[in-house]
């Protein structure tokens, strides 16, 4: 299975969308996307903690502490009211984009 | 909002919030071993990525940044010692002055609430005056709404036992004590309802220098009777050492105002409505929720319902504006008046000037640590190839180079603030200013040193960093730049220290136009003693006939201001459309065979003149060039008749050389305030003596002052001195900067060179020709430094035309001189590090990498 890296405006995106389903570690949010995509995506460290940051700086999501399925002490992260305003938003950018690129690549 | 707190919680707990980021990726990469998944990523890099977007990282390279700049400052100290100590002179000059200006016009007074205190004065079309009639002003006193307290201060001069000279006196209201918030540390400050009653016991307070000088601090001194003008006192109490009232001058005492007229025998202060009258100054506290303007216009109306009552004592249209009386500068006017508008303030043009030449030698200071810099980056290029190399960006490199000089100014600021305070402490010392105004720096003055530190920085800092990062050090334009603005700044500094130089030999030297040695001032002071004209003609007549029969007298005469004394009447005068400024006095027809002035046209005044005057060469050149001034109209309220030209005698205003005099005839008005001066063949301070206790013997209620003419000359001397030497300080500074500047300069340039001048000496160049090449860079910005500097110095030296005693601000021998010596320790400077690359040695030199 090949391995996609993400578009970059996208990751925000998809880890707002996967935590709409509830709150979840940062290892499970990877493991989510990559089983979601088909494991098509998959999501690096190096760029999903920085934007896990971003999330928490905003106040789009909350962070809190959990016992993960290994049984170790571990921040989970959940969306916030505010975070879900932003994933409708985004997500109504993304299609008006998505349409508007599809629209384009059909009839040209 | 919330962002932004959340980042600054970020910021606080980042150590806790590292160590979870760092424990939670580790988590991540358990679990990816776990399902076989190995991931090599830089850990390291990796966190640091995540934190970054807490957008802290600027601060953490900031501090790396301030601890590796001291670490190569504290390696380099010989470098650093010399770049601090250049930049403390730079600021501590500049601190100083600002210190100084800080001290008069910004800082308020030690008093309550200076905020909403103002000083009042009048002002009418015609004249002006910042003394009010008592009668004037207690009106105010009794009737003013928008003011919440009225304060009236009238100082006299008093003779008190036990002190040679006169004391100043203060006598104020008896509620300024409170009102300012002044208390005693010993006995009681004035009480109102006590002190001000009618039939109170005559009662002073004591300042605290008064009692530390004259009763040895005595606790013992409340209660105790003394005399003042010969009336006797109880002190009631010691003033606390903070405490000065709303004056620049220390008052031996204070008393009560009611209180004048006990100790001035005679005295008409409480009565007389005349302009003349010492009269009082008058302050008042704004009521909460007015505007100065507000108080402006009430006091208006009720001027003008008091002139109903009293048309002859209160002016025409008169109208009392007001400045804040909170500041020092408030207080410097003094109880000037005169007529038409008045002269601007020259406080602001000192400061101006002041500030200028400080900022000059600050200008100097930085250039040369730019050179500094500059020179320092290129025994730094390994340390910034190798920086480079490893992937520095030039962005982070320069910021790191400016670090470094920011922190060289914030150490040069510090120092510059101690010194700025050292010298401001001293110059105070000297100069003797009140005890109270303190010179230690307040937030302003640790501001400005902090802001002159940063532009500093900037300055001298930003374009070598910028150059050194970028590689291009070696170019000479930025070098070239320094070294002429250095050139120029100190040129400025040379020339305008010797106009004061030459200014200050033309005082001590050249004839004033007028004989002072053997000449003594009698101040009778009959008009503060209620003295009429007639009275007064009466005792001066005395006076004069005692003072003749003294031996060694050789001539007596009446004035109306003594000249080298305090005070001095000046008068606008337009005629066909020309004004100048022009130094009244009235005189009797001795006056100018006593000062020895010749009379160079017409007639010397006579008894039963009045509407005569004569005037001196220049005024009349100036007023009427190329005419006979004799029979000509001279403007002055009334017209007078020139009658007689005299020779230039600049007696009032000695240093300003467009002073121009005129004397008119003594008019029965002016005797209960005319002073007597007298010439004599023997010794001036034994006459001195007799006529003071000639005067006395007149009439025992007065307390003659008696002054010696030439003390006055040496006090403008001595102030000529201090200017001269203060701004001849800071030219030798700048020059001495810019010397060393041209040193660094050349040395830098004969190391840089040296394979080229090998060379140059192998294929057998001569001596001359390779000095040629050494300096030749440095002659131009040399060349564009001076003329800049001399254009400069004839702009900034127009403000000084003022006070430089006759000396032109173009005065050619002195830029030239300042040239001169400019050029020649310039050269000197230059051909000392030049003389190396001669002793260069070809072989070596090739060698040389």
């Amino acid at each position: 299975m090949p391995k996609k890296e993400m578009p970059s405006g996208a990751l925000g995106l998809l880890i707002l969308r996967v935590l709409h389903s509830g709150p979840l570690h940062g290892y499970a949010i990877a493991q989510r996307i990559h089983t979601l995509s088909a494991e098509v995506l998959h999501i690096e460290e190096g760029a999903l903690y920085p934007a896990l940051q971003k999330l928490l700086l905003k106040g789009w999501a909350r962070s809190e502490w959990g016992i993960s399925e290994t049984n170790r002490k571990v921040r989970f992260y959940r969306l916030t009211p505010a975070g879900r305003k932003q994933l409708d938003s985004e997500l109504a950018d993304y299609r008006r984009v998505h349409e508007a690129i599809d629209a384009v690549l059909r009839t040209a | 909002m919330g962002y932004f707190f959340r980042r600054l919680r970020y910021l606080w707990n980042r150590d806790r919030l590292e160590r979870e980021l760092s424990d939670e990726m580790e988590f991540h990469r358990e679990m990816a071993a776990r399902e076989g998944r190995s991931n090599f990523g830089n850990a390291l890099q990796m966190r640091e990525a995540s934190r970054e977007s807490w957008g802290w990282t600027w601060l953490d390279r900031l501090q790396q940044d301030l601890r590796y700049a001291m670490r190569v400052l504290w390696r380099a100290p010989g470098f650093t010692l010399a770049a601090v100590l250049m930049l403390a002179i730079g600021i501590g000059v500049n601190v100083a002055v600002f210190g100084f200006f800080d001290l008069l016009v910004l800082r308020p007074l030690n008093v309550r609430d200076p905020g909403t205190l103002l000083r009042f004065h009048r002002r009418s079309p015609e004249s002006y005056a910042y003394a009010l009639p008592y009668p004037e002003a207690s009106f105010f006193r009794d009737h003013s709404q928008t003011l919440s307290a009225v304060l009236l201060l009238n100082w006299s001069r008093v003779a008190i036992e036990g002190e040679d000279k006169h004391v100043e006196a203060h006598f104020v209201t008896a509620d300024s004590f409170r009102e300012l918030g002044g208390t005693a540390i010993l006995g009681r400050t004035l009480l109102p309802g006590r002190d001000d009653t009618a039939g109170a016991e005559p009662a002073v307070v004591l300042s605290n220098g008064f009692w530390q000088r004259h009763f040895g601090a005595d606790p013992t001194v409340v209660g105790r009777t003394i005399r003042i003008n010969g009336k006797p006192a109880v002190v009631a109490g010691v003033a606390a050492p903070d405490y000065n009232g709303l004056s620049m001058s220390v008052p031996a005492f204070w008393a009560d105002l009611g209180q004048q007229p006990y100790f001035a025998e005679g005295s008409h202060l409480l009565t007389d409505f005349s302009v003349e009258s010492p009269g009082v100054q008058m302050f008042g506290r704004l009521r909460p929720g007015t505007s100065p303007y507000a108080a402006e216009a009430e006091l208006r109306s009720l001027a003008a319902e008091l002139r109903r009552q009293s048309p002859k004592g209160i002016w025409e249209k008169e109208a009392l504006p007001s400045q804040p009386a909170g500041y020092a500068t408030g207080l410097l006017s003094g109880n000037r008046r005169g007529s038409g508008s008045e002269a601007a303030s020259e406080l602001y043009v000192v400061f101006g000037l002041t500030g200028a030449l400080g900022l000059l030698i600050l200008a100097v200071a930085c250039a040369n640590l730019g050179s500094l810099l500059l020179a320092r980056g290129v025994a730094r290029e390994r340390e910034i190839a190798i920086r480079l190399a490893v992937g520095a960006g030039s962005g982070r490199l320069v910021r790191q180079l400016f670090t470094e000089s920011l922190l060289l100014a914030l150490l040069g600021s510090a120092a510059g603030t101690g010194l700025g305070y050292v010298v401001l402490r001293s110059l105070m010392v000297v100069s003797e200013a009140p005890a109270w105004l303190n010179a230690a720096p307040d937030w302003r003055v640790t501001l400005f040193a902090a802001g002159a530190g940063i532009a500093a920085s900037l300055v001298f800092g930003l374009m070598p960093s910028l150059q050194v990062a970028r590689r291009r050090h070696h170019s000479s334009t930025m070098r070239q730049f320094l070294i002429g603005a250095q050139v120029a700044a100190s040129c400025v500094l040379l020339i305008v220290a010797g106009l004061l130089g030459r200014a200050l030999d033309r005082a001590l030297s050249a004839h004033p136009g007028f004989d002072y040695e053997r000449v003594i001032a009698i101040q009778p002071g009959l008009g503060e003693h209620g003295y009429t004209p007639a009275k007064s003609r009466a005792y001066l007549d005395t006076l004069q006939v005692r003072v003749r029969a003294l031996p060694g007298v050789q001539a007596t005469s009446l004035v109306q201001v003594a000249p080298l004394g305090r005070g001095n009447i000046s008068a606008k005068v337009v005629t066909d459309g020309r004004a100048m400024s022009v130094m009244l006095n009235h005189v009797d027809q001795e006056f100018l065979s006593l000062m020895r002035i010749p009379l160079a046209r017409g007639r010397n005044l006579e008894r039963g003149d009045t509407r005569a005057v004569v005037v001196s060469e220049s005024l009349a050149r100036m007023m009427w060039p190329g005419q006979d001034p004799l029979g000509k109209r001279f403007p002055l309220g009334d017209d007078f008749t020139v009658v007689g030209v005299a020779g230039n005698a600049r007696m009032m205003k000695m240093e300003d050389s467009d002073a121009v005099e005129a004397y008119l005839p003594i008019e029965a008005g002016d005797l209960p305030g005319l002073a007597m001066l007298v010439r004599t063949a023997g010794s001036v301070e034994d006459l001195a003596r007799q006529a003071a206790t000639a005067a006395r013997q007149l009439d025992p209620g007065t307390f003659p002052e008696v002054q010696l003419l030439k003390n006055g000359m040496r006090r403008k001397q001595e102030n000529a001195q201090a200017a001269a030497l203060a701004v001849s300080a800071m030219g030798g500074i700048a020059h001495l900067l810019a010397c060393l500047g041209i040193v660094g300069v050349v040395s830098y340039a004969v190391s840089q060179r040296t394979k080229e001048i090998g060379i140059r000496m192998a294929l057998g160049a001569k001596p001359g020709h390779v000095l040629r090449v050494v300096l030749q860079r440095l002659s131009l910005p040399v060349a564009v430094g001076l003329v800049l500097g001399i254009g400069g110095a004839a702009a900034l030296s127009q403000v000084l035309r003022q006070q430089l005693f006759g000396i032109s601000n173009l005065d050619p021998f002195t830029y030239i001189g300042a040239v001169g010596v400019f050029a020649v320790t310039a050269a000197v400077a230059a051909l000392v590090p030049a003389r190396r690359a001669l002793r260069i040695d070809p072989l070596r030199a090739l060698r040389w990498e």
